[in-house]
């Protein structure tokens, strides 16, 4: 009689390796140890994995097709099996993974539409905050807006890209064909955001990415704003801060 | 040190703040007929179990992609994507990246 961790880690093994032995103690009504029901279920295992990868990365899918996003989906599940039970944890690592993938090594910019849907979706699942209200903002004085340190909704995440990443995520999150892109166009910086129950996301202006990480770190408005500035001289403060605020992306303000 | 290179003044930093601020009040960040909440909703693939074809016993033992999944063709949209290493592939390319061979069947 083996202890139950054995009995789980021999069957976590068989599960994986298509080449390993039916484990210990599976039976069927007609033998012991049903070689094909036993595939069965592993497949089984495999294809409710591959599921979920597919409604996480739907783009990702779109773009490389179904047949092949679920033969790429299969090869990731073998390498990263989950380690949480927990479903909607699933799925953190794709982007790296295409990163290493040579058959997709031909899209570079794949490994960053997989990082904005992965943001996507820890912003769909993130915690229920509301925005600061009008009313909170009215009484704040804006003599001190220089020292505000902003609470951001844990939602609020930054995606920064060499290549037009919202614009390819956008372009295919339509039912329609998508337009041509030119992958060359330049970088683009996404903001995620959650302000109710559906997720947003937006195509950052200059600067604005490191604004919104300085502030997300606790710096001050602004030492946050000097920041964006020694990143890219045309950021507009007035134009991002309203920006952020009107996305719902700040919960609360205080003076540092 | 940061005296010295501060190209924005506190009066600045308050006038942007009063700006945006009042740009903000105009408009909720939030419609309030778009907070319905909706429970008993799982995102596809993500309920314990699932009847149906996929998942139940329409799946065999052999489907084993792992050894040639990157001879499959790149259907998708990426093919709308151009960039500097040539655009997506509709039909399986030997030699991309450069340098590399693969076997195409």
């Amino acid at each position: 009689m083996s202890r139950l961790s054995e009995t789980q880690t021999g069957f976590a093994h068989a599960v994986r390796n298509a080449d390993a032995a039916v484990p210990e103690g599976v039976v069927s009504h007609l033998r012991d140890k049903p070689r094909k029901r036993f595939g069965i279920y592993r497949n089984n295992v495999y294809v409710s994995l591959i599921n979920v990868l597919e409604g996480r990365f739907p783009v990702v899918a779109r773009l490389l097709g179904e047949e092949f996003f679920k033969a790429t989906a299969r090869v990731f599940v073998e390498h990263h099996p989950p380690a949480s039970p927990v479903l909607m944890r699933y799925g953190g690592a794709f982007p790296e993974f295409l990163e290493t993938f040579e058959p997709v090594s031909d899209l570079p910019w794949l490994p960053d539409v997989a990082r904005l849907e992965w943001a996507w979706n820890l912003a769909y699942h993130a915690a229920d905050r509301d925005p600061i209200s009008p009313e909170a903002l009215a009484t704040i004085d804006p003599a001190s807006a220089d020292s505000l340190v902003f609470e951001l909704h844990s939602a609020v995440q930054v995606v920064r890209s060499p290549y037009p990443v919202v614009t390819i995520w956008s372009e295919n999150s339509k039912d329609r064909e998508p337009g041509q892109i030119d992958a060359g166009a330049g970088g683009e910086d996404g903001l995620i955001v959650r302000p109710g129950i559906a997720v947003d996301v937006r195509h950052l202006p200059p600067g604005g990415a490191a604004f919104i990480t300085a502030l997300s770190e606790r710096k001050t408005l602004g030492s946050a704003a000097e920041r964006a500035l020694a990143e890219d001289e045309s950021f507009d403060l007035q134009a991002n801060l309203g920006g952020l605020i009107g996305s719902g992306a700040v919960v609360a303000l205080e003076t540092a | 040190m940061e005296s010295k290179t501060r190209k924005m003044t506190s009066l600045a930093v308050a006038g942007a703040f009063a700006a945006s601020v009042a740009a903000v009040g105009a408009t909720p960040a939030v419609a309030a007929d778009d907070m319905v909440k909706c429970y008993g909703i799982a995102k596809k693939g993500e309920n314990d179990c699932k009847a149906g074809p996929g998942t139940s016993c329409s799946g065999t033992s052999t489907v084993d992609y792992q050894g040639n999944a990157w001879k499959l063709v790149k259907k998708g949209t990426c093919t709308q994507v151009s960039t500097p290493a040539g655009k997506g592939s509709l039909s399986c390319l030997t030699s991309r990246p450069a340098g590399k061979t693969y076997d195409c069947g």
